[in-house]
């Protein structure tokens, strides 16, 4: 589907307010901070109970303390995932400054991306269960594990009864989460606050994924999460996520705030669990359509962030993918995979590389990868140290293990021409 | 006769099952004020049920949950834990 222009022109969606939380920096500035310099924040996987699961390292969130940024009924409440969306999401309605008391709450809506969902919550719940009986579970279990439960907290906090959703579709939901916010922009809503958040480092949690043959068991940090090399052994888990203020366009130029970035296009395909081979063509179709949506040609990309799976085949198939959707050009673009610094937060890792992309045309630099070094595929992949550039359209790519590719296209703050 | 559960008991568990600092003295001193207005929820007030059944031994009579204010709920508690005792 194509933007039509001029005076039937669709609702633009656009970025207006970032707030991340992540391992290698809590709120926008530290987060850039440390992407930028590709500084590297994998370490020995410490949660308690986690420590002595094959899967040995990990990126954790080490400087958040939820108290600081949410009341303690909503500690009581809901699960650290909820803690760290409700948390983002304020970071993020603060950076766009949405005048909420003005709008309509009608007119403001919620989406986030879940695939871990609340199982640190959940966990200490069914110990209850089969420790003491059912009559010791408690009523707050049944809202904190759900997926949906950072959708509801967030809107239920800040009043907004505009559309809400929820997206439990694997770690291209958070891309999906964005597209979900747009075409809700798109048909009337003036803002929506989107993003995905995970917390699944807790043994439950880390338990429901040891069967992942992605994951990778590396023991020291440095080796642990190598995509595009020959040394590319698996993906290390993380946690934390982004959440944006997605604005309508001509709102946010009334009321005159910066507008941070586009999103300009979206394409999403299935190409079944785990059937990395297949991803390539599946990868390459939702490149194509996110870049038909965006009216953009492949030269007009000025850099990607990979999904950088770090498992051989997957990578295999992703630098493929993406020399078939962009062509030649597609080998002379930087590509970047920060999360490799940090660790891959399920859903929330494509927001972290929104986020971070966003960040790179503001500051016109594109972030490297850490750890990696020697790059077996046909990619300029920014390796070492920052690179200085003027990006200005960023492709944000993210495949799931259960099969989803989904591929956004971001425009920079000079816009949509 | 001096009541086992009243106002600084149930501040107590406010704050345990639901995370609400609220004072034992404006629980007492508001009797028209509602759960709701004290920002306890309905499920709040099930995990105070919860909790005072599993610490009594006993079952608390059903509607307890459905109180609308302290003072009604602290009858009807005070009501089960004498009966049951």
């Amino acid at each position: 589907m194509s933007v039509s222009r001029g005076a039937a022109r669709a609702r633009g969606a656009v970025v207006t307010g970032l707030g991340v939380i992540a391992p290698n920096g809590v709120g926008t500035d530290a987060f850039w901070k440390a992407t930028r310099e590709g500084i590297s924040f994998l370490d020995r996987l410490t949660r308690p109970g986690s420590e002595n699961f094959p899967v040995r390292v990990a990126g954790q969130i080490r400087g958040f303390d939820p108290a600081t940024m949410i009341e303690e009924r909503l500690l009581v409440q809901t699960d650290r995932f909820t803690h760290i969306a409700l948390a983002a999401a304020d970071l993020a309605l603060e950076d766009s400054r949405l005048p909420v008391d003005d709008l309509s709450p009608f007119a403001v809506g919620v989406v986030t991306a879940a695939g871990s969902g609340g199982g640190e919550f959940g966990q200490r719940e069914l110990q209850q269960l089969y420790g003491k009986g059912p009559r010791h579970v408690g009523p707050f279990q049944s809202i904190a594990w759900f997926y949906a439960a950072s959708t509801g907290q967030v809107s239920i906090r800040g009043g907004f009864k505009g559309p809400c959703g929820v997206v439990a579709d694997d770690e291209a939901g958070g891309l999906d989460a964005l597209a979900h916010a747009r075409r809700s922009i798109r048909h009337g809503a003036d803002a929506i606050v989107a993003g995905a958040t995970e917390a699944g480092l807790a043994p439950y949690s880390m338990v429901c994924q040891l069967g992942w043959r992605e994951l990778s068991r590396a023991r020291e940090a440095g080796r642990a999460y190598l995509p595009f090399t020959t040394d590319a052994c698996g993906f290390v888990p993380g946690e934390g996520g982004a959440m944006f203020v997605v604005e309508e366009e001509g709102a946010a130029r009334r009321r005159g705030v910066p507008i941070r970035g586009f999103i300009s296009g979206y394409g999403a395909t299935f190409t079944g669990a785990s059937r990395w081979e297949e991803s390539r063509e599946g990868l390459a179709r939702a490149i194509r359509v996110a870049l038909d949506d965006a009216q953009c040609a492949p030269e007009e990309i000025d850099v990607v962030f990979a999904d950088a799976l770090g498992v051989p085949e997957a990578d295999r198939a992703e630098a493929l993918a993406i020399a078939d959707a962009l062509g030649p050009h597609g080998t002379r673009v930087p590509v970047t995979a920060p999360k490799t610094g940090f660790g891959r937060a399920h859903c929330a890792a494509p927001t972290l590389d929104v986020a971070a992309a966003v960040l790179a045309m503001e500051h016109r630099m594109v972030p490297p990868t850490p750890y990696v070094t020697d790059v077996c595929h046909e990619l300029d992949l920014v390796t070492r140290s920052p690179r200085p550039a003027e990006p200005r359209c960023a492709l944000v790519l993210s495949r799931g293990l259960m099969g989803y590719n989904a591929a956004l296209v971001l425009r920079g703050p000079e816009g949509d021409m | 006769m001096s009541r086992q559960f009243a106002h600084q008991e149930l501040a107590a568990l406010m704050k345990k099952c639901a995370g609400l600092t609220v004072d034992p003295a404006a629980l007492a001193g508001s009797p028209e004020m509602t759960f709701t207005e004290f920002g306890l929820d309905s499920l709040g007030l099930l995990a105070i049920v919860g909790e005072l059944e599993n610490h009594y031994g006993t079952p608390i009579e059903p509607g307890a949950e459905s109180c609308k204010t302290p003072n009604d709920f602290i009858d009807v508690i005070n009501a089960s834990i004498t009966a049951g005792a």
